[in-house]
């Protein structure tokens, strides 16, 4: 064997990181030790106060606990962020203005195959250990992109639609029960057009469940293979357009535009990716308290949302430590709780000490889902600019 | 040759004199920075493969026709009304407040107004519950009020907003002394050859306030036929607007669908310059068929003065409407159809309470940046020549004629290129830009009107420059430098692309906190940030309004 130093080196530090384990929580010390002081620009979308109050929650604390000045930098699309990181790094910018950002799906994909992540970092976090990863798969996988340790998971996602129970005490559920309720109720339901990702989830599940082999969606697609499939997924949409809102000439922009058609009754139905949004509007006094949510009955896409640190982040040890400190079981178990924001937890909290496993003992209350479907995985990362070009060109060229 | 080199620093002085220093801020700090803007908002003008994806795009020939018949029809709705108002307020009593009035209908943001007006008009607004509780209905009627397909309500919406600039630049030109003189004088005259009132607005008035407009028109019509944030609050959604599905395009993650979006915004800005060459060809070309009309003989047609009150008074009406139903949604917690009251919460206003920051800074900056182009604006006009002036009215024309998107981008660019993104230079220097150009456009006219008499007077009485500035040209002045203050701190205060592109979003301004909360649709928080983004610049208004009258014209 040829034995030179390079291969040595490469060796010692393969063998140390076998065998001493433990090493790491020295490194982590050294990280901590580093990000005192430092100030992490949190990039997350804004667009929700009771979200905001619970980042400004998490800055104080990180503040107190690890020295780390945490500021929110608000947003209203995380492609922004994924813009603004490929521009500096392509002018040769250094210091970032990102340091950590809240990302899932495309945006990821985007920033992950473009190397303009830093890492992989999430599995040498303390707190990534609690993260339950074999029971909540995409913790790690991320729209069928694996993850790699570029990101570190933060919350529960999954598709579910919510309406006041005392108009609609036996909500539909599945895509042909929603497309009859919408033909007895015609004008009462719609989705949010595509790009925005309420829009493209609901394409999604029409996809998913008018197709019987599921296989397929775990699998790269391309535009012929995806033309054979849509043809299904456009025949039930071109059969529920006239029943849709405004006969689906039109379409809301966002997800949150619906919620508030809901709460004014001129929609019945309402949609959205954290399955506790419905609770936590009902505690808000946006929605009434006779307010149901519920999932599909085959089951509804279901993911995770993530933050990742940009490669040019200036702050990176800071980063680290907030996102520790993000999966923290006091921080997810506030993140949980619906006072607070109610998204659910990526914790396993089987594995967690009793008292901290206490602070996620939830009680069913008004608004929180009460008929549950299965998750069922995003579809590959290929299929979204199908599915938004392929809508975009059939219901919305004018 | 060395004698050369010596001698062209003289050469320059003695060519420009020592006023050229007079042009270095201004130079520095608005032509340098917007120059390079311009240039890097070309930049990708040659990409072929952007091209073709745009050419494909379903969207591009419906959007188009819709923003350009958008932009057209609002620009042509605010020009009548701003005419009708000005006929029916002119000479009248209502006259000497009508730049005051018109100034604080200038503060209240587009976006607001557009908040507003949908929550006025849509099928749970509040006219539908007016309805629903005479008629009895339970649930909201399915009006297609708002984002209706042709665009009525976007269009309804910009002509609101864009007349009372218009009124207001008309205001400015007709107060002037010589113009209100010459008016006189036309008046008795027509009026001796036997022209009624509306005859002498339509044959002898307007054609002289017309080309004052031209620059005006042109900007609204940019503006609107370019406008986003409106659009996505009030407009067509499917197709949306051009500028909408580029504004998407730039967003989008993928660098594909951003350099569509590029080449879309220079399209965008081509397609609008031809509907421009187009249309002033046509006022060339059916000019005999106008001048025919204006040369027909005495008409006793009336001037529409009972109309134009009507119109003055129902625009004021509808803002005053507009500003107290913002502030009655920012209250309104959970309100659900019929109810014409809602369960009220102060909370979004303890949330902003709580951290006033993105207040403090915006009013700082607003403060910072209007105080900084009067002083380079006051020394250009100082020290320049008249002449040069064209400089810097066309630096700003090209700033506002051009679709804010297509600059946007390409200030971010440069900035980008030159370090000055994500930090505070970068976000002063923005947002300082756009407040020159607003500055200069309201402010050059006024200061080379001023009688050259005066400094003739003061130079025969031994009088410094400085005391005559300080003395005489100062009080003179004071109105139009007051506005040009206000106009520049309501712009400021509105500027929510440089905060978020060139600011990185490192700023919490308030339109950045206004614009991200949107994106949740959080009712309530949205109208209290709308109702705040329009108190300041109202407060500076009137404020400028009340000390900017002149001591003479009180009486």
């Amino acid at each position: 064997m040829n034995f030179t130093r390079r291969s040595a080196l490469q060796l010692f530090a393969a063998s140390s990181l076998l065998q001493f384990a433990p090493a790491y929580a020295a490194d982590w010390k050294a990280i901590e030790a580093e990000a005192k002081g430092q100030e992490v620009f949190f990039n997350a979308w804004a667009g929700a106060d009771n979200i905001n109050a619970y980042i400004a929650w998490a800055g104080d604390e990180v503040m107190k606990r690890y020295g780390v000045k945490l500021t929110h930098v608000k947003i209203t699309d995380t492609a922004e962020v994924v813009k603004r990181v490929r521009d500096e790094v392509k002018a040769g910018k250094a210091d970032g203005s990102v340091d950590l950002v809240w990302i899932n799906g495309a945006n990821f994909k985007a920033m992950k195959t473009e190397k303009l992540l830093f890492g992989p970092f999430a599995d040498a976090l303390p707190n990534f250990a609690l993260v339950d990863v074999k029971g909540k798969p995409t913790t790690t996988k991320d729209f069928t992109e694996t993850t790699d340790g570029l990101e570190s998971p933060w919350g529960m996602a999954q598709f579910t639609f919510f309406a006041d129970g005392a108009k609609l005490p036996n909500p539909p559920r599945s895509m042909a029960e929603l497309a009859a309720f919408a033909k007895a109720n015609p004008g009462r339901v719609t989705y949010p057009a595509p790009p925005d990702f309420h829009g493209t989830t609901f394409l999604k599940q029409v996809l998913v469940e008018v197709t019987s082999d599921r296989s397929i969606f775990a699998k790269p697609t391309d535009k012929v293979a995806f033309e054979i499939l849509a043809k299904p997924c456009l025949a039930f949409l071109d059969d529920l357009k006239p029943s849709l809102w405004r006969e689906g000439k039109q379409y809301p922009k966002s997800q949150a535009e619906i919620t508030q058609m809901v709460a004014d009754g001129e929609l019945l139905i309402g949609l959205t990716f954290n399955p506790n949004e419905p609770a936590n509007l009902v505690a808000a006094g946006t929605l009434p308290k006779t307010t149901i949510a519920w999932q599909h009955s085959g089951g509804t896409i279901g993911n995770s949302h993530f933050v990742a640190i940009p490669t040019n982040a200036k702050a990176k040890a800071g980063a680290q430590v907030v996102a520790n400190f993000l999966l923290s079981a006091e921080a997810q178990a506030k993140k949980n709780d619906l006072k607070t924001w109610g998204d659910p937890t990526v914790l396993d909290v089987s594995k967690l000490s009793g008292d901290d496993a206490k602070m996620f003992a939830a009680s069913a209350v008004a608004g929180s889902v009460t008929l549950p479907g299965p998750a069922i995985l995003e579809p590959d990362a290929s299929f979204v600019p199908l599915i938004e070009s392929t809508w975009l060109s059939h219901y919305a060229k004018g | 040759m060395k004698r050369t080199e010596k001698s062209w620093i003289p050469a320059f002085a003695s060519m420009t004199g020592v006023g050229a220093l007079g042009s270095l801020p201004i130079l520095t700090l608005f032509a340098l920075p917007l120059l390079a803007s311009l240039f890097f908002s070309f930049e990708i003008t040659f990409d072929r493969q952007a091209w073709q994806n745009l050419l494909a795009h379903p969207q591009l020939w419906s959007g188009l026709r819709l923003s350009i018949y958008t932009g057209a029809a609002s620009t042509i709705l605010a020009l009548a009304a701003a005419l009708l108002i000005i006929i029916g307020a002119y000479e009248s009593k209502s006259w000497h407040n009508l730049p005051a009035t018109m100034g604080a209908m200038l503060a209240l943001p587009h976006l607001a107004l557009a908040i507003g007006l949908s929550f006025l008009i849509m099928p749970s607004g509040i006219l539908a519950r007016i309805v629903a509780n005479i008629v009895g209905w339970q649930t909201p009627p399915q009006w297609v009020t708002t984002h209706d397909p042709y665009g009525i309500a976007l269009i309804i919406a910009l002509a609101i907003k864009e007349a009372p600039f218009i009124v207001w630049v008309l205001a400015g030109f007709l107060n002037r002394e010589d113009i209100r003189q010459k008016f006189v004088l036309q008046r008795a005259a027509a009026q001796s050859l036997g022209h009624g009132t509306g005859s002498i607005w339509l044959r002898i008035f307007v054609p002289q306030l017309m080309p004052k407009l031209i620059w005006p028109l042109v900007i609204v019509f940019v503006y609107a036929a370019t406008v986003v944030d409106m659009s996505l609050a009030i407009g067509p959604t499917q197709p949306p607007t051009l500028a909408t599905v580029i504004w998407a395009d730039i967003n989008s993650e993928q660098v594909v669908n951003n350099a569509r979006g590029g080449v879309g915004a220079i399209f965008l800005s081509l397609a609008l310059l031809m509907s421009l060459v187009l249309a002033w060809s046509f006022i060339i070309v059916t000019k005999p068929i106008w001048k025919n009309i204006m040369n027909a003989g005495p008409s006793t047609w009336a001037a529409p003065v009972f109309a134009g009150h009507t119109k003055l008074i129902s625009l004021e009406v509808f803002y005053v409407l507009i500003a107290a139903l913002l502030f009655f949604m920012s209250l309104a917690q959970n309100w659900p159809f019929p109810n014409l009251v809602p369960t009220a919460s102060l909370k979004p206003w303890g949330t902003i309470f709580q951290n006033p920051n993105a207040l403090i800074t915006s009013i700082v900056l607003a403060t910072l940046t209007s105080f900084t182009a009067l002083s380079i604006l006051l020394l250009w006009l100082e020290m320049m020549n008249q002449k040069t002036d064209r400089i810097i009215l066309w630096l700003s024309l090209a700033l506002l004629g051009l679709p804010a998107i297509l600059v946007g981008l390409g200030q971010y660019r440069a900035f980008l290129r030159f370090g000055l993104t994500a930090n505070m230079a970068g976000l002063f220097l923005s947002h300082l830009l756009p407040v020159v150009a607003y500055m200069a456009i309201v402010l050059v006219g006024p200061y080379r009107a001023i009688d050259p008499r005066f400094s003739a007077t003061a130079k025969s009485l031994q009088a410094s420059t400085l005391k005559f500035f300080i003395a005489i040209k100062l009080p003179l002045l004071k109105a139009p430098i007051l506005s040009a203050l206000a106009v520049g701190f309501a712009v400021s205060f509105g500027q929510y692309i440089p905060a978020q592109l060139i600011g990185a979003g490192r700023f919490s301004t308030l339109p950045i906190e206004a614009v991200t909360l949107t994106s949740g649709a959080n009712r309530p928080l949205t109208a209290a940030f709308a109702f705040l983004l329009m108190l300041p610049p109202l407060l500076v208004y009137v404020a400028a309004a009340r000390f900017g009258r002149s001591r003479w014209s009180n009486s």
